[in-house]
């Protein structure tokens, strides 16, 4: 960070507060984080500022909101970083930004797939992502701070992500028989309406952050929404998020395993067949989102090895949707 | 045009890449070198095979989405064939 914007975030910080080191953490394609070593009254602490980075996708959400989410799953139990600071106005840094503690740990989904004791083990760490799922959706429609959400439609979940999905294919001109092949497959396989509970839409090995005992912070909650129970343990068993192992929770452990947990801290029994569903969901949703940043490469907004790349996913997510569906 | 042509090239800039760049490499850079090496495997494969076509897409797909095509195994079929051959270029692990 250049030294006009250290200077104003300086400014902008509580008193008592000494910025030290600053270092670009390894930043999404969306957001960028840094890492804080601070002082606060003379105690050293890190902290980790995370702001939009040049682009953003069109669905991202403003930091604020955000932050208010990460408050409410802090005081469900979740695994969070402790949210700090808002900051809504673009003038200091450049772009809205927000400060949490920092949360020590692991998140390389490369790293965590092929380690047999991260987090504990593999069936302790899937039981583990079992029981943080549970205490997200312990959070409901209704709760202080998430006015911003959007209502929960008429339709049920499935319609309604199918109806999103045709609609972001629709806007970015995209002719998929693939995916639409799959869309029509969900839209008549479409479940009935379950529970409404905060959903948090990343929830998958690489956004889970564990340390030797076990999770240390839930990650990037920007997709969060209302929805269905069975969308977030879909999103985190497809294969698409197994990152080349076997194990079919995340690459990470068996899903009996999750489910028990699951139901155990949450009192909602899972229905497997309604995470079939969202695991073709998310696989065409990983496909959508492959195809548009990929665009933002080929459209010249934003020449990337990594956005170019994630163009040549999509084949193998749409083999995986021909393989469920046929 | 001289030899080797485009695919020769690529094929013994990737194995030096990959055999006496890479091993030398750690950290973020490793990282990127990687999706450099990914990247030239993908076009050195796209090279040597006839880009796969699926006739009248536009018409398929809206089909599809109308329910025209509910159960039709011959079509599912094709699309898996699609599919597959677009993965032999871009992600032959896959298959």
């Amino acid at each position: 960070m250049d030294e006009p914007r250290r200077a104003a975030l300086q400014a902008w910080l509580p008193s008592g507060v000494e910025i030290g080191a600053m270092t670009l953490m390894s930043g999404g394609a969306i957001q960028q984080n840094w890492r804080m070593d601070v002082t606060v009254s003379g105690v050293a602490e890190s902290w980790v500022l995370r702001m939009d980075s040049a682009a953003t996708l069109t669905h991202s959400r403003p930091r604020g909101e955000e932050f208010a989410l990460l408050q409410a799953a802090f005081a469900s139990g979740v695994a969070v970083p402790e949210p700090l600071f808002l900051c809504t106005d673009p003038g200091v840094i450049g772009s809205a930004f927000f400060v949490m503690r920092c949360v020590a740990g692991v998140a390389s989904a490369h790293r965590l797939v092929r380690s047999d004791t991260l987090g504990g083990g593999r069936t302790a760490l899937t039981a583990a992502l079992g029981r943080q799922l549970g205490l997200i959706h312990a959070i409901r429609p209704g709760r202080d701070g998430l006015g911003f959400l959007a209502p929960h439609p008429e339709m049920t979940p499935g319609l309604r992500f199918v109806a999103e999905m045709r609609g972001h294919l629709d806007r970015a001109g995209q002719v998929r028989p693939i995916l639409e092949w799959g869309l029509r497959h969900l839209e008549r396989h479409a479940p009935p309406r379950g529970d409404v509970v905060l959903c948090h839409n990343d929830f998958r090995t690489g956004n889970i952050m564990v340390d030797d005992h076990g999770v240390t912070g839930v990650l990037d909650w920007e997709f969060a929404a209302w929805g269905d129970p069975h969308e977030d343990l879909g999103w985190l068993c497809a294969k698409c998020w197994r990152f080349g192992c076997a194990h079919e929770v995340g690459g990470i452990g068996p899903r009996q395993v999750l489910y028990d947990a699951y139901a155990a801290q949450s009192g909602r029994a899972v229905d497997d067949a309604q995470v079939r569903f969202w695991e073709i969901a998310a696989t065409i949703r990983w496909a959508v989102i492959a195809l548009s940043q990929a665009q933002r490469h080929l459209s010249g907004a934003e020449p990337s090895l990594e956005l170019a790349l994630t163009g040549h996913i999509v084949p193998e997510l749409e083999l995986d949707v021909m393989r469920a569906t046929s | 045009m001289e030899q080797p042509d485009a695919a020769a090239l690529l094929a013994v800039a990737l194995d030096t890449l990959r055999q006496e760049v890479i091993p030398q490499l750690q950290g973020d850079v490793r990282f990127k070198a990687l999706m450099v090496a990914n990247a030239m495997a993908i076009a050195l494969r796209a090279s040597s095979v006839a880009a796969p076509d699926l006739p009248e897409a536009v018409q398929l797909a809206a089909a599809i989405r109308a329910g025209h095509h509910d159960d039709d195994a011959v079509l599912a079929a094709r699309l898996r064939a699609h599919a597959e051959a677009r993965c032999q270029v871009s992600a032959p692990k896959a298959m």
